[in-house]
């Protein structure tokens, strides 16, 4: 089946079985390997990409699902090699250890903050309650959405 | 700089979604590679049918233990677990056969085509059912039945001196298994060279013991087994030793040199994989009226599951740690590790230490109770300092900090203010606040030599290249190891590039585990890079025509005079270099004791770092739902080299503990998991953990890279004993059995509360 | 692998459920693809596949394709229509929790939502979704049983519409015939109620299944006299129970704990819990009927619900 969608901002065409999911069909169709499998279930957020904005789960969604759609993945957040605020807040607060749960994450709260300018503490901790991560503790995560939050000006935002 | 707070070097690649793991590996032409798992908890192994499996398009092999040239068996110690089970089978996660596949789809449908026969075998599920004498054997061929290993300790006059306590108490206390849940699951991908060479990336901490292990397992030449390890997306102990490498290996060498690739599924990874051992530990503390711990008595029961791995060792430390960090002059310590058919126990993150220090603290705070003496008070009463004996009679000659730890504790406003805060209680809510002590020993046993290799490089183009003899599974030693060569040799991080371990470039240094990470790569970097900087300034000296080997400083990027504005670039320098010149490398061991090698298998640990707990918690009568609204953790772990790693290896600790303390339980029953994914298994959620306090006691370990000593475990055996002391606390409910559930909270306030009517 | 297909209107549906009467129908995934995969994958952990289940696959025949409604423009959106609010059964629990309409009429159901799943799942699941589960623990049942919701289904002959209560059988079990699907959910305006209550108790705050849930609508009278009173409570047997023997007995009563201990054997009655891996039959059973005990928390005026920043966190000391 022949998909077309906006891809981190290019148009694309690919022809994919319909019912591929869209973490196979960014990580083995696309060479995307920034969105990981974690659970396969819905459960752990790693897989986390937004559509027309909003964060979802490509682990659950198939291939037809992203017909005409505007999809962004973490590499499609940095833009000629300066990381998008919550990257950098990521990268200064001590917000990556193994990793692997951080792709997820950022796209989380990228769609977080834009919905919530200057979301508090626990509004923060809410926002991210889908994204499972098993290194950090959330702490440093939290401080460094904040701290994005605050540098954040208008038109950064998705 | 060391000491200061610098981004960790792999953050941009991570954050960038750049950096690849082991399940981040695909080409244009490789194979899938699964296997069936069994699925039943003990059984005789008859026949395994593949030949349905086989016949299926796009099935490229189906092979069984037939195909292992080897000895087919993996585990350190006892070599007793199979690749392919041939003929038994001991726990449900045991693989009986292995299917190479062109893609995803026909992997699963083969799997499900295999099929077996067996003779199935009654289990053995509780640690003291599998010692009785009538219990089905897990291993006929061990001579102790079900028992693993038997280990004892006494000191002083052992048991016998509970006639000269004052106050005894006593509990039986009990740990289940916990789930390591990794969020980057089991991984790899081989390959077999044109020249014969297997060539294995895999999610491991062990990528030399690994090689060593497939080479007997397969019956391979280790010389031409290659492991290259990625970044691990956690590990925490989950992946120390064989996961997927001698599967890859074996597909592999099916497939023509095309690369196969495994990647297990969560639902998979939590069947097979290793657990922390459940225990189950009978206490007896007794004490003098004044306070003073006097004797202690450990009955302790490890269930190792189907197979040896590390169990005996992960229960020997725990041993070590029975009597927490404390002086006792007067302990009887008894550990039997047990197989079971219950599951496979392995490393995680406290080894042992976890569980021993959830029962020891909780009998502490028993003890101050009926003493009617302050929980901080009577730990500070018996806390050890540098020149006493621990509590299995070893002396404590490196640095010890547990005292500075609580005194630091005793200062925090959150101590201070903790009766302020219970009496703000709302309605339906109890408050309570508990403490808890812990020591980690680091590094090896005695008897087990604890070394690395650095090995650090002036390139080509004027920069370094580290190559990081252990693994980096997410707590920043890469970076930690950059730091230091930083400081060094007075260079930015910019200039450092770092190789991961591959036993094809990198140096043999031990796993990434046993909180020796940083300190023993380190020490090992620093003597290389001492080397290295020598070598620098003495090729540099020829370019400065006047100078002394005095006038000369090694810089970010170059060389220069004292005085002078004369400069050379280290890229001018590195010209001057012989090929091989360029590379330093040094060996270091760790400091091990020498004496009282018998008091513990495999020799006690002489250093140790300590910590010190406190959290609040708020219960809810209605419900039983406990929260953790406050967590403290003063951590004497000696000099901090980079206060944001530090902290991230605290913080992660305490989180995985408060999943320990409060829902987290991977149940087993008659050997068939109940907790089969993330649905049912549950980890702490960014709603499930308070924002915590980290502080790092002064304290400087001498014979560590810039004075510091093991970070990575230390702060996990916090939580379980601090929160069942502050519920405790706030409701004078012991839980003796994590996770503590609002179902035990309720049933529990239910009797005692049975005339009463909740406020 | 199945093939998806993506119909734009409830023509192009019809249309497709004729030539595949066998089609699984889905909206958000969250529910559908989670059970699909956990029969796939290589059994032992799950029974090993039956030939009679639709969703194993692809063992033993040409597998049915899947439907993805999401991008069915009248399954989406609120409108409201004189007395009754109208929820498109493919909106999603994000898209609900926004609307002002739900807001101002029915805030017990934003209460339920924002503790459904997680943020990703509320962006993807659908309330119509939910139903369709028809779980025990779905959050949106209780709620949705005492707002005395109706819904609607069509097919390409016409529609039917019924209670809620009525449409839900029994745990994954809904009285939905071949070609039919879950339209929309009606919900009357609700008018003088001033206590909106939903609790929820879970093995952890966010990414929980509900192991027992409770949902309260009161018009509390001045003198804190219980005019009128709805409750529901989930995840406590096959569907929501919503008793009337308790709503009976608290009406008109005063809102104090004696009168709420009073109803307790009542509400004992009514459930019918299992034991299984999250919790047991005993604890469903004690903890709901405390749950009854939190309404008195509404007479403190500031008291907005559990968990709704009800926190101080030690920080704040």
């Amino acid at each position: 089946m022949k998909i077309s969608f906006i891809l981190n901002g290019k148009k694309k065409t690919i022809d994919v079985e319909s019912g591929m999911r869209v973490i196979d069909l960014l990580r083995e169709h696309l060479h995307l390997i920034g969105a990981k499998e974690g659970c396969g279930s819905g459960e752990c957020g790693a897989c986390t990409i937004l559509v027309d904005g909003e964060s979802r789960l490509s682990c659950l969604m198939l291939a037809a699902q992203i017909e005409g759609k505007r999809i962004t993945t973490i590499e499609g957040l940095s833009k000629d090699r300066r990381l998008h605020p919550v990257q950098e807040a990521f990268v200064e607060n001590g917000a990556v250890q193994c990793g692997f749960c951080t792709p997820g994450m950022v796209m989380t709260a990228v769609d977080l903050l834009s919905r919530n300018r200057h979301p508090s503490r626990d509004e923060i901790r809410e926002g991210i309650s889908g994204n499972l991560c098993r290194c950090t503790g959330y702490q440093k995560i939290v401080d460094a959405i904040e701290a994005a939050a605050k540098d954040m000006k208008e038109g950064d935002a998705e | 700089m060391t000491g200061t707070a610098a981004p960790r070097l792999d953050a941009w690649a991570k954050v960038t979604g750049r950096e690849r793991y082991a399940a981040d590996l695909y080409s244009d032409r490789f194979f899938w590679s699964g296997a069936k798992r069994a699925g039943i908890p003990h059984g005789k192994l008859l026949e395994v049918h593949t030949e349905d499996a086989k016949r299926l398009k796009g099935v490229v092999a189906v092979l069984t233990s037939a195909d292992v040239a080897g000895s087919n068996r993996v585990g350190i110690i006892r070599g007793d677990q199979p690749v392919l089970a041939d003929k038994k089978i001991c726990y449900a996660g045991d693989p009986v056969a292995l299917v190479i596949a062109e893609d995803k789809d026909i992997l699963q449908e083969a799997l499900d085509l295999v099929t077996f026969d067996h003779e199935p075998l009654p289990g053995v599920f509780d640690v003291e059912e599998a010692l009785r004498k009538d219990a089905p054997l897990i291993h006929e061929d061990n001579p102790w039945g079900n028992l693993l290993r038997l280990v004892s300790v006494e000191t002083g006059k052992g048991a016998s001196a509970f006639d000269e306590c004052d106050v005894i108490v006593e509990g039986l206390f009990e740990t289940p298994f916990q789930e390591h849940a990794y969020l980057e699951t089991e991984a790899g991908w081989a390959y077999l060279e044109e020249d014969g060479g297997l060539v294995v990336v895999a999610t491991t901490q062990t990528p030399f013991r690994d090689r060593n292990e497939m080479a007997l397992a397969l019956g391979i030449d280790a010389e031409k087994i290659r492991i290259v390890v990625p970044y691990l997306g956690g590990a925490f102990g989950g992946k120390d030793g064989i996961t997927v490498q001698c599967l890859l290996g074996l597909a592999a060498l099916h497939t023509g040199g095309v690369p196969v690739k495994m990647w297990l599924g969560r639902e998979e990874s939590f069947l097979a994989s290793v657990k922390r051992l459940s225990a189950k530990m009978h206490y007896r503390l007794g004490v003098k009226r004044g306070g003073a711990f006097h004797t202690l008595e450990c009955k302790a029961y490890f269930d190792t599951g189907a197979y040896a791995g590390l169990g005996e060792t992960v229960m020997t430390l725990g041993l070590e740690h029975a009597g927490s960090a404390y002086r006792i002059p007067n302990v009887t310590i008894e550990g039997s590790c047990v197989y079971t058919n219950n599951s496979v126990g392995g490393p995680f993150r406290g080894f042992g230490v976890t569980q021993v220090t959830a029962a020891m603290e909780q009998v502490v705070d028993m003890a101050a109770q009926r003493l009617s003496i302050d929980p901080l008070a009577i730990r500070r009463i018996n806390a050890v300092e540098k020149g006493d004996k621990n509590c299995i009679g070893v002396t404590l000659t490196h640095s010890t900090g547990i005292k500075k730890c609580l005194a630091a504790l005793s200062e925090h406003p959150l101590w201070m203010e903790r009766e302020g805060w219970k009496m703000k209680a709302g309605q339906f809510k109890k408050r309570g606040v508990g403490i808890a002590c812990m020591a980690h020993a680091m590094g090896y046993p005695a008897a087990v030599p604890d070394f690395a290799n650095a090995k650090i490089e002036l390139t080509m183009e004027g920069r370094f290249r580290i190559y990081v003899g252990i693994v980096d599974m997410g707590q920043g030693n890469a970076s930690a190891y950059a730091q230091i060569a930083g400081t060094i040799l007075n260079q930015d991080q910019g200039a450092f590039e770092l190789v991961q371990p591959d036993t094809g470039r990198t140096l043999p240094s031990g796993s990434s585990s046993a909180s020796r990470t940083t300190y023993v790569y380190g020490n090992a970097l620093i003597i290389a890079a001492e080397d290295l900087k020598k070598r620098i300034l003495d090729k540099a000296l020829s370019f400065f025509k006047t100078a002394r080997s005095q006038d000369i400083v090694l810089g970010p990027g170059g060389i220069g005079h004292r005085e002078g504005k004369k400069k050379i670039s280290l890229k001018k320098v590195a010209e001057l270099f012989g090929e091989t010149e360029r590379t330093c490398k040094a060996y270091f061991r760790v400091p091990a004791a020498t004496e009282m090698m018998d008091r513990i298998y495999l020799g006690p640990h002489i250093i140790f770092s300590y910590g010190a707990h406190l959290a609040y918690v708020e219960i809810d009568t209605l419900t039983g739902c406990i929260e953790v609204t406050g967590y403290l953790a003063v951590t004497d772990a000696g000099s901090v080299i980079n206060p944001q790693a530090y902290e991230q290896q605290v913080h992660g600790g305490i989180a995985q503990g408060i999943g320990f303390a409060l829902s987290e339980e991977y149940k087993v029953t008659e050997g068939r998991t109940d907790t089969k994914s993330l649905a049912t298994y549950i980890i702490p959620t960014a709603m499930d953990v308070p924002d915590m306090v980290s502080i790092a006691a002064d304290g400087v370990e001498e014979t560590g890279p810039f004075g510091m000593k093991g970070i990575g475990e230390i702060s996990i055996s916090g939580p379980v004993p601090a929160v069942a002391n502050a519920v405790a606390d706030a409701c004078g409910i012991r839980v003796p059995r994590n996770p503590i559930t609002a179902e035990k909270i309720l049933q529990a306030l239910g009797k005692q509360n049975k005339q009463e009517r909740p406020r | 692998m199945r093939d998806v297909l993506l119909p734009n209107t409830l023509d192009d549906l019809w249309e497709i459920l004729y030539s595949e009467p066998e089609a699984l129908l889905y909206a958000g995934g969250t529910d559908l693809l989670v059970k699909i995969r956990s029969r796939s994958p290589s059994p032992p952990f799950s029974p090993a596949p039956q030939r009679s289940d639709p969703l194993a696959f692809p063992l033993f025949r040409r597998p049915a394709p899947l439907v993805c409604l999401e991008r069915i423009r009248e399954l989406k959106g609120v409108h409201e229509e004189g007395a009754l609010v109208c929820i498109g059964a493919c909106t999603t629990h994000s898209e609900i929790i926004r609307d002002s309409l739900v807001s101002l009429h029915f805030p017990i159901l934003i209460k339920a939502l924002r503790l459904l799943g997680s943020p990703h799942i509320r962006n993807m699941g659908t309330i119509g979704g939910n139903i369709c589960t028809a779980s025990p623990a779905g959050d949106t049942l209780a709620p949705l049983y005492i707002l005395d919701a109706s819904v609607e289904t069509r097919s390409c002959d016409g529609g039917r519409l019924m209670p809620l209560k009525n449409f839900i059988l029994g745990p994954g079990s809904i009285s939905l015939q071949r070609g039919e699907i879950l339209y929309g959910i009606w919900i009357p305006k609700k008018r003088d109620l001033n206590i909106h209550h939903f609790e929820k108790v879970g093995q952890r705050r966010a990414l929980a299944i509900a192991i027992a849930s409770m949902a309260a609508l009161i018009k509390l009278s001045d003198d804190g006299i219980i005019d009128k009173i709805r409750l529901a409570w989930g995840s406590v047997a096959s569907t929501i129970v919503a008793p009337r023997t308790v709503e009976d007995a608290l009406t008109g009563k005063p809102l104090t704990e004696d009168v709420l201990r009073d109803a307790m054997p009542l509400l004992e009655d009514a459930l019918s819990p299992i034991d299984d891996v999250r919790a047991s039959a005993g604890y469903r059973r004690r903890v709901s009927a405390n749950l009854l005990l939190r309404l008195l928390q509404y007479k403190d005026a500031e008291f907005e619900g559990p968990g709704i920043q009800d926190k101080v966190r030690s920080t704040n000391l």
